[in-house]
């Protein structure tokens, strides 16, 4: 009698594969395996060995010389080196004027008027332009002879100094040409954004008295943070990594007055083939860089959980 | 005092005309409503009144000061945004204090209107929420809040429940009433929905293509359309409208007889100015309520398509011999069957007549009740 519970079958399991089992964690990775590999091949990879190249002596051919912390002892006292770094902090504070200029641009903008499409686009032009041909045209624009705003401002009696030949202006004649495509950059992030603010807030608060200065600062401003942090963020990395239009404008000249970082490190790499020299400025580059996108990655985040 | 004053009010969009000179009065304390179907220009008409949207021409009188080209912000007004419009990045008290803190308002004043506000609007709990932590009928009370906080002399409702879900819907809509006695500012109130119209309202505005279709309380409009466009759309499910052809006119009667029921006459009182002949071609006017279907009768035969029970009530969605749409109501424990063929009863007494371009021809309903009373 003590047997009379019945106890229920357990049903037999089902043939299952390894995959259909594990297929919540197989398959992500499956997805992230094509990217990584490449992100390892040309982004992780030569990265290492960079910084591994910044402890050798090495002409680009020929054997390798282990010197250790020579080169970087070398570069922390080299002149060009600091005025570089300096040149790039120029540019790093004189870039952000890009997201001001963009959103009273975007602002300016931000209207329903017969062809502002047409004026939205050539605004951004500058933006799709190749930077060498932007540095071509703001060089020919800073020609003292016979550049066009050497041509405005003859008619005043001014004559115009030759900015790129100058040691104390050549930086800031590249800054501003960079600026140019920048700012039209950010102006875009800043319209994009506007876009999505809701026309019946920014009515509620002109009803709430808002209007003007009040109106951009308390309301449409913080509608646009996502907009201003990303246009930041891409303007401050632009402005580490500048290298074209020095390139093209200046040559890093004259004597140097207008090297930054990367430009120093290619001028050192391909025409005085000190490869080991460019790895250690590029690893510097590249710790500067890192602080700053940990931060950018910090803050990411942390928005990213805020907005959940 | 608050009282609204608009005179031959206009609105144009370069060469569209929106609105097509409008005068309109609502006193101090009233409950206005503006219905009307989409594009008649009723929110653009709200935006006038607030200062959102120009004058054209014509004038704007706000508590008897002239109000057309002064600053949105100084009208006295508050308006209650159909999107709610709330600053997602400012938590509710902030939300709410926001226009006062515009004002330069000294902040214990603010702190104090703020939580009267959430106490009427028993949000005082959601105060350090921000919007997006809320639900759909809380944004609309912080919503409301943020213009009660202003102490308006004027608010305004640019179709505030359509966003929320019908229960709900229903709720907020039995609050604003009890809000509106308790404060007892003007109300003007936007919205397509006729039952919004007829529950709030004291006083409804029903517009048409920029244009005054009729003004009047929500029972002079159903009781006494002024004309065919108002009687269809002031009701649900609206009026059945059927054609006839006038048999019969004597001493303030007319005497009609319904295509396919020519052998029943439908004899209504006329209005003192309308001219109607004999055979002219009129439109009657039923509400459903006023259609019994019952089982041979020598009325109006409609054979019954699609029923609605409601529980309460149900709806008959039926066809006349001669193809016209009627809709019956009847009780609900013994609705017609459908595929089933009634007698629709015509009740004269409510029946309505209107001329081909959709006036008004008869005396209604209301007005013969109310006469008989007195007699």
């Amino acid at each position: 009698m003590t047997d009379m519970t019945s106890y229920p079958v357990p049903p037999k399991p089902r043939h299952t594969t390894f995959y259909s089992r594990n297929k919540l964690v197989i398959t992500p990775l499956l997805f992230i395996a094509p990217a990584f590999a490449m992100f390892s091949l040309f982004v992780i990879y030569p990265i290492i060995q960079s910084i591994s190249l910044s402890f050798y002596e090495w002409q680009g051919i020929g054997p390798k010389k282990w010197v250790g912390f020579n080169n970087y002892d070398l570069l922390f006292k080299d002149p060009v080196f600091w005025k570089a770094l300096v040149n790039n902090i120029y540019w790093l504070v004189l870039f952000l004027l890009a997201p001001v200029l963009g959103l009273i641009i975007a602002l300016f903008l931000n209207q329903k008027v017969f062809g502002i499409r047409l004026v939205k686009s050539l605004f951004f032009f500058p933006f799709v332009v190749s930077q060498i041909v932007v540095g071509l045209v703001f060089t020919w624009f800073y020609d003292p002879a016979f550049g066009l705003i050497a041509a405005l401002i003859e008619p005043l009696g001014l004559k115009l100094p030759s900015i790129l030949a100058s040691e104390d202006w050549a930086t800031f004649g590249v800054i501003i040409a960079g600026l140019w495509p920048q700012t039209a950059y950010c102006m875009i992030l800043y319209l994009t954004g506007l876009n999505s603010v809701n026309p019946e807030m920014i009515e509620a608060a002109r009803l709430d008295g808002a209007r003007g200065w009040r109106l951009l600062v308390n309301i449409v401003l913080p509608q646009l943070r996502a907009a201003t942090f990303i246009a930041i963020v891409v303007t401050v990395i632009g402005a580490l990594r500048s290298f074209d239009l020095v390139a093209i404008m200046t040559e890093g000249g004259p004597y140097n007055s207008s090297n930054v970082l990367a430009f120093y490190m290619y001028d050192n790499a391909i025409f005085r083939y000190r490869m080991g020299y460019a790895a250690s400025i590029a690893t510097i580059l590249f710790l500067i860089m890192d602080v700053y996108i940990v931060w950018f990655l910090m803050r990411l985040l942390k928005n990213e959980k805020g907005s959940r | 005092m608050a009282e609204i004053k608009l005179s031959n009010v206009r609105k144009s969009f370069g060469p569209v005309d929106v609105i097509k000179g409008i005068d309109l009065q609502a006193d101090h304390g009233e409950f206005v409503v503006f219905v009307g179907p989409s594009g008649c220009g009723k929110s653009t008409l709200l935006r006038m009144i607030c200062g959102l949207e120009g004058i054209s021409s014509g004038q704007l009188l706000i508590g008897g000061e002239d109000m057309s080209s002064v600053e949105a912000s100084d009208r006295g007004t508050a308006m209650v945004f159909q999107s709610y419009a709330l600053y997602p990045h400012m938590t509710v008290a902030q939300n709410m204090s926001f226009g006062l803190r515009m004002a330069k308002i000294p902040k214990i004043e603010i702190d104090a209107r703020v939580n009267k506000a959430a106490e009427i609007l028993q949000i005082k709990h959601l105060l350090e929420r921000k919007p997006k932590e809320m639900s759909g009928g809380q944004r609309q009370r912080v919503a409301i809040g943020r213009a009660i906080v202003r102490e308006p002399k004027v608010f305004l409702f640019d179709e505030p429940l359509s966003n929320l879900d019908a229960e709900l819907r229903v709720q907020m809509r039995v609050e604003l009433s009890r809000l509106h006695h308790e404060i007892g500012a003007t109300m003007i109130y936007v919205t397509h929905d006729q039952v919004e119209a007829m529950t709030m309202a004291d006083k409804i505005v029903v517009l048409r293509d920029g244009l005054v279709e009729q003004i009047g309380s929500p029972l002079e409009l159903y009781t006494r359309p002024d004309n065919k466009f108002v009687a269809g759309f002031i009701g649900s499910p609206h009026m059945n409208f059927m054609d006839a052809e006038a048999v019969h006119i004597d001493d303030g009667f007319a005497s009609v007889a319904v295509i396919g029921a020519a052998d029943r006459l439908i004899t209504v009182p006329l209005r003192p100015d309308a001219l109607v002949h004999k055979g002219q071609k009129v439109s009657v006017g039923i509400r459903p309520e006023h259609l019994l279907g019952t089982v041979g009768r020598s009325d109006l035969e409609v054979h019954v398509g699609v029923v609605e029970n409601l529980g309460g009530m149900a709806y008959a969605y039926c066809t006349s011999k001669s193809g016209q749409e009627v809709i019956l109501k009847s009780e609900s424990e013994a609705p017609p069957r459908f595929g089933t063929t009634v007698t629709a009863e015509l009740n004269d007494n409510y029946c309505h007549l209107f001329d081909s371009e959709g006036k008004t021809l008869s005396e209604s309903a209301g007005a013969v009740r109310r006469q008989d009373a007195a007699a």
